[in-house]
């Protein structure tokens, strides 16, 4: 049996959520406050005869004051808390973040995957692992689901939001989110865990992780410099993708907090301003054990749950790894459903022929976009493990629909993957010789002196990777900027290519990302950092940058971005041939024979001639080439008579022309003399023909034949 | 007949086309009379290295001897002239097909002999400007170096006498490109030598025969080659500093190159024999160049 | 319309040249940047290195259509060859590819080019034959567009620039040049590839070719590009068609070299409508024939006016100074 925390502080926390004092269990239990009080203090321990009374007065069993991993049942029971309207009368139309967004399950990938790389467990060396789950409910499932999440509780205050529907964007989307729900018989639930990562430290109001995430709307707390989201938008979109505006979460911590590690379950709804009862609603609520040290012990705050109540809330963790599972209700994919219309997802709901179409393009969209995304954090080599693996699973009432999908990086990216793969592994080179190969440059990032100081501090080494592109890939010949945290924060096409060159994608590795070996790894992570908008989007002038450095610190970036591109070119292109052209560029340019395929063959005018449309042959019993052929005809009454002329291909030369032994109209022309004259107007024309066999100069087997019409006069 | 130039130059150079033009007057063209050089090699482009490969009088050697030797039938000079003018000027074919050589060997070192061999023997006479300033396979001596360059077994010239043989084989057959691939070259030789073709008509034939089902069969795939060495080129190109003259009655010897696979030239002889045998056109005149 | 008389694979090979390295003169390899070969232009251009080079062997993938290794697929013995062949030196070597692994469509293998044997541009091809119908050695496959082996280029681009030489027409070495010596160029259309002589005697017409001034300089300069290539392309068109072979029957053989391709580019402006293949045959009717070749001069102009593009040159020009003339004003 697994030991829980200390007996006094486990003690205390259990008479304060049953509301009672230390004098009143002295008292039930026929002692001294002053020995319930050395309990407290940790100063001795109940005898076990003792043990069993404190169990009975706390109204639970002796199992769980002797193993102390949980929380007693007894005291105030888990409900919601729905924070009251304000006493001015102010509403709010519902969490501005969570509705900036619409619901996007591949923005949601994006953002909690970014806070999951924030939160990873640096120490060990080891990814973070993260893993979606799509899980739809319907049925019994669905309805013992509801019970734990205390749906009868919540009915009310959906129902006053639904009858708000049409005045509030919020309220429509969470009218059809319920009517979903009752309508279709179903739930879906998204599910997003991570593992190797901080979990929610910290205290229920304090500053901390804990309540950075649950308490606070917008708000950043970042584990360090390199973090690369924030969560302020990034929870939002927790929220933004629940049509019921509801997660329930189960945290596992890396470091204790009230002596204990395993099951902090905390839920949070996000709903409008409401009436319910007579009574307003500012609009958050929270499911939780109602806290005794608030105002009428009405709020609630995280509790530590047994597995049996996880495992209702279907939040039931693998094995103890810190991290975080968040459990978005009612998981909604806006973005998908009509991008799945576009793509063909119908063929996979009539393949399967039930309606589990939306969870599987949920699926589909969720790994695209992971890979998409994330493809340089999942990317490992050498001895170096990737930052982050994530993977995707859709189940149906417990049941697989679509099997756990570790999520390959270089099925997105496969050169950028190659790319990354071969500087972990030092495997680049220095200039490509062969296609597959990586190729490295360093380019300089000087760094600015801060508070305004001309001059430079130092000089960073940023890397730049390329390599040749895969035929499958789109937008090519980028690059790609990332510091530590692997993220693509720009992307860049090269300008000026000279034509000829092949594509290829590359990355530029800044700060962290290019590893430990250079200098200034720190202070050019920090700068970036500043340099980084809340989008997380671009590098360039911020206000963090102009205070902590100057107006013109971002035109270092600039000039890091020049250096890039003339590393690429010099790498992936031959430059340009050096000394002038004689005549100089532009008659050069003028007087180029194209010698592409697609040059000339003809021009049409308009007018147009008969020509070949159709063509089959074979030969027959005597060795002669026997056809069919069928022509175009051309609108106009005046068609030129046209000849059928049957030759051999060669090797080179002129080509070897065959007699014709018969020759004869089909339908739509006639034949004169070996020459067609069409019947205007029919549109197409028929003819069969064999050659005479006396004129063919080598066995027929061994021919190609060439049936052309030429003008029977010219022009 | 004209007379030789009476200003020979010492070196070989580049004569351009456009450059040669005004020379090829008519009353070269007709062998009526020749020039005296001194104008022409004003335009000449001198060759840019200093090779002793570039004296003219090996050259000159030659083509005087071929025109006494053969004064009585002109038209077999060629099996004689061709692998020792190869053997002379040794170039590699990337040197060979710069047409520039060409045109200044025949209108500034013997435009004599180019009027002797090629003049019709007919009424009104005229020598086609092409022998003087052509293509490769019709310039009178870009034709032998080239024919005898295609028709070589490694450094072996008596295929290129046996080709020559034959005035329809290499003026049919040195404009296909399919005489590139070494082993059929040898295999038509071969049928030659063996009398399986021996009039124009049948060679013509026989040409278009191979031409027309070399649309269908890859004879490399049904023959191959040996892989192309350079050495043994460049070592003869170098040996020719120390060379002498070539021999007069002896054929000499060509670059040490690998000669072509025996069973490549058997293979390749059975599928063209059989082409021959079993072409439907036979007995009747082809569609082959004339 | 082409017909074979036996089963084929109905979609080209493609051809990817995967690396290519020098053998110096020493005997050591120099692997060349994979700069040197453009797969968009399917280019291979050796001359990056200089000319101190003995051979180059060009690293190959190809990847059959699908078909090729089927269990039920009417062939057996499929074997792959890269072909490489210079019509300018009349070389032909072949390579065997092998197959990359058992039932792959992917054969890899390399081919050498010996530098003696090039002056400019070879071609490399891949065939895939097999035997059909118990006929040995017949092609199933090939790629569509053959890749461009360049020995000379230092750029891996397909289209051929033609030769353009700055030269002082009154002193040139080339005296020939020297009756021209008022033209401010000349086109010569009898080497490898046409050359055009820009005279630098004339004052101030080479500078203005090589500047890269804006202004009314730069209309002048590009009024005079479209001019100079207009009459490149007149002068190389009336070459290529006075300079054909031609069949027994009398008709023309389409030309191999840049004068085929020149053909190519042109003719369909000459002779609208028709495969280019007849429209040469109606341009050589109407040379060597009794009538219709001074009416043809005009449809011969405008393919050079086409292919010079002088309508769009000018439409720019001509906008550019309308704005010049506005800024002036104002």
């Amino acid at each position: 049996m697994e030991t829980g925390e200390e007996f006094g502080p486990w003690l205390a926390r259990q008479l304060k959520l049953t509301g009672k004092s230390q004098a009143e269990l002295a008292e039930e239990l026929g002692l001294t406050r002053a020995a319930v009080s050395a309990w407290i203090t940790k100063r001795s321990i109940p005898r076990p005869t003792v043990m069993q009374e404190i169990a009975r007065a706390l109204g639970t069993d002796i199992g769980t004051v002797h193993s102390r991993t949980t929380d007693t049942q007894a005291g105030l029971p888990v409900t919601w808390y729905h924070r009251p309207g304000y006493p001015d009368g102010g509403r709010d139309g519902g969490n501005a973040a969570a509705f900036a967004f619409e619901p996007d399950v591949q923005v949601l990938a994006r953002e909690t995957c970014q806070n999951s790389l924030d939160e990873r467990i640096r120490e060990n060396g080891r990814p973070v692992r993260v893993r979606y789950t799509i899980h739809e409910l319907t049925g019994e499932k669905l309805a013992a689901f509801r019970q734990a999440i205390l749906w009868d509780e919540l009915q009310p205050h959906y129902a006053a939001v639904s009858a708000n529907a049409a005045h509030q964007k919020v309220g429509r989307v969470i009218d059809a989110g319920v009517r979903d729900m009752f309508e279709n018989g179903r739930l879906v639930l998204l599910r997003v865990d991570d593992y190797n990562a901080s979990g929610l430290t910290g205290d229920d109001y304090d500053d901390g992780r804990f309540a950075a995430v649950v308490r606070r709307q917008l708000e950043s707390l970042k584990s360090g410099s390199s973090a690369g989201g924030s969560y302020g938008l990034g929870k939002a979109t927790l929220w933004a993708t629940s049509a019921l505006g509801l997660v329930l979460i189960n945290s596992t911590l890396s470091e204790p907090h009230e002596g204990r590690t395993e099951r902090r379950v905390i839920g949070r709804l996000e709903l409008p301003w409401r009436t319910v009862d007579g009574r307003t609603c500012a609009g958050p609520a929270w499911f939780g054990r109602p806290d005794p040290e608030s105002p009428a012990a009405e709020v609630t705050r995280s509790f530590w749950a047994n597995p049996e109540t996880v495992a209702s809330l279907h939040l039931t963790r693998d094995g103890d790894d810190p991290g975080t599972s968040f459990l978005i209700v009612g998981a909604q994919d806006v973005a998908g459903l009509a991008d799945d219309d576009a793509d063909g997802g119908k063929s996979d709901s009539e393949e399967n022929g039930d309606d589990t179409r939306d969870i599987r393009a949920m699926h589909r969209r969720l790994v695209a976009a992971l890979g998409r995304d994330f493809w340089a954090a999942m990317t490992g080599g050498g001895n170096r493990e990737p930052l982050l693996e994530t993977s995707v699973r859709t189940l149906r009432n417990d049941e697989i629909v679509l099997e756990e999908e570790r999520v390959d990086p270089a099925n997105e990216e496969p050169s950028r993957t190659r790319a990354l793969r071969a500087h972990f592994e030092g495997t680049t080179v220095e200039r490509l010789t062969e296609s597959g190969q990586v190729a490295h440059r360093f380019v300089p990032l000087d760094l600015p002196l801060s508070g305004g100081g001309r001059g430079t501090h130092g000089r960073h080494q940023a890397l730049v990777l390329i390599t040749a592109a895969e035929e499958s890939e789109e937008e090519l010949n980028q690059v790609h900027y990332m510091r530590g945290n692997l993220m693509t924060v720009k992307k860049a096409r090269v300008p000026n290519l000279p034509l000829g060159t092949d594509p290829f994608q590359a990355v530029l590795l800044v700060g962290r990302a290019v590893g430990d070996s250079v200098p200034f790894v720190n202070e050019a992570e920090e700068f970036l950092r500043a340099a980084e908008p809340p989008e997380h989007d671009r590098w360039g002038q911020t206000d963090e940058l102009t205070l902590r450095w100057s107006h013109s610190a971002f035109r270092r970036i600039n000039r890091l971005t020049t250096e890039v591109n003339s590393a690429v070119k010099d790498l992936a292109a031959r430059p340009k041939s050096a000394g002038r052209r004689p005549g100089g560029e532009k008659l050069g340019k003028a007087l180029v024979l194209k010698q592409s395929p697609a040059a000339g063959s003809r021009v049409r005018t308009g007018t147009g001639r008969p020509d070949l449309q159709e063509l089959s042959a074979e030969i027959g019993p005597a060795g002669e080439w026997r056809v069919t052929a069928e022509v175009k005809l051309p609108r106009g009454v005046e068609l030129p008579a046209m000849r059928p002329v049957a030759e051999l291909d060669v090797r080179s030369g002129p080509r070897p022309r065959l007699a014709w032994a018969e020759l004869e109209a089909v339908d739509g022309c006639e034949v004169e003399d070996g020459v067609l004259r069409f019947v205007p107007g029919v549109g197409r024309a028929t003819f069969r023909g064999s050659t005479d066999v006396e004129s063919h100069p080598v066995r027929t087997t061994l021919t190609r034949l060439v049936l052309e019409l030429r003008a029977e006069k010219g022009d | 007949m004209i007379e030789k130039p009476s200003h020979i130059p010492a070196r070989l150079g580049f004569l351009a086309g456009t450059a040669a033009d005004p020379f090829l007057r008519e009353e070269l063209l007709q062998g009526i009379r020749g020039h005296q050089g001194v104008d022409l090699a004003k335009v000449v482009d001198p060759l840019p290295e200093e090779d002793p490969r570039w004296r003219v009088d090996p050259i000159r050697d030659l083509v005087d001897d071929a025109m006494h030797e053969f004064a009585g039938n002109r038209t077999q000079a060629d099996a004689w002239l061709a692998p020792r003018l190869h053997a002379s000027l040794r170039m590699t074919r990337r040197e060979a097909a710069d047409r520039r050589l060409w045109n200044h060997i025949a209108l500034a070192v013997a435009p004599d002999y180019v009027v002797w061999r090629h003049l019709p023997n007919k009424s009104e006479p005229r020598t086609a400007p092409e022998r003087f300033r052509g293509p490769l396979d019709r310039q009178c001596f870009s034709r032998l170096w080239w024919a005898a360059e295609i028709f070589r077994d490694g450094n072996d010239y008596s295929p290129v006498v046996t080709a020559f043989g034959n005035q329809d084989l290499v003026h049919t057959v040195l404009r296909s490109t399919w005489i590139d691939h070494r082993p059929s070259a040898q295999a038509v030789v071969r049928l030659l030598e063996a009398g399986v073709v021996s009039t124009g008509r049948e060679i013509n034939g026989l040409s278009v025969a191979i031409n027309a089902a070399g649309a269908t069969l890859l004879y490399d795939a049904l023959a191959p080659d040996v892989p192309r060495d350079p050495e043994p080129l460049r070592q003869w190109i170098e040996d020719a500093t120390t060379a002498p003259p070539v021999s007069r009655r002896h054929l000499p010897d060509g670059p040490d190159e690998e000669p072509v696979p025996k069973e490549s030239v058997a293979t390749l002889v059975g599928h063209f024999t059989d082409f021959f045998e079993t072409a439907p056109v036979r007995g009747r005149d082809t569609e082959g160049r004339v | 319309m082409k017909i074979y008389p036996y089963k084929r694979l109905n979609r080209p090979i493609a051809l990817r040249v995967t690396s290519v390295s020098l053998r110096l003169p020493d005997g050591t390899r120099d692997p060349l940047d994979i700069s040197a070969f453009s797969t968009q232009q399917q280019t291979v251009a050796l001359g990056v290195a200089g000319d101190a080079w003995v051979s180059a062997r060009i690293g190959l993938s190809a990847t059959l259509p699908p078909g090729s290794t089927a269990a039920d697929a009417p062939w057996s013995d499929v074997r792959v060859l890269a072909v490489l062949s210079d019509g300018e030196t009349n070389v032909r070597t072949s390579a065997r590819l092998r197959q990359s692994a058992p039932e792959s469509k992917d054969w890899i293998g390399d081919i050498d080019v010996l530098r003696d044997d090039h002056v400019g541009r070879a071609s490399l091809e891949v065939y895939a034959v097999a035997t059909v119908d118990d006929v040995a050695g017949r092609s199933i496959a090939e790629t569509d567009t053959p890749w461009v082996v360049d020995a000379m280029a230092n750029e891996p681009l397909r289209g051929l620039a033609l030769d353009i030489q700055q030269v002082d027409f009154r002193k040139s070495s080339r005296e020939w040049l020297r009756p021209y010596a008022d033209a401010p160029w000349i086109v010569d259309a009898s080497g490898r590839v046409p050359t055009v002589y820009v005279n630098s005697a004339v004052e101030g017409l080479a500078e203005l070719l090589g500047s890269r001034s804006g202004g009314i300089e730069n209309k002048v300069h590009e009024l005079l590009v479209t001019q100079m290539a207009t009459d490149v392309w007149t002068a190389v068109f009336h070459s290529a068609v006075g300079d054909l072979e031609i069949e027994p029957d009398g008709s023309p053989v389409f030309p191999t070299d840049w004068q085929g391709e020149v053909l190519r580019e042109m003719l369909p402006y000459v002779v609208p409508d028709v495969h280019v293949e007849e429209a040469l045959r109606t341009v050589h009717r109407r040379r060597t024939g009794d009538a219709g070749w001074v009416e043809l001069q005009t449809r011969i102009h405008f393919a050079a006016i086409r292919r010079a593009e002088v309508t769009k040159s000018l439409a720019g020009i001509l906008r550019g100074l309308v704005q010049m003339n506005q800024g002036t004003e104002s």
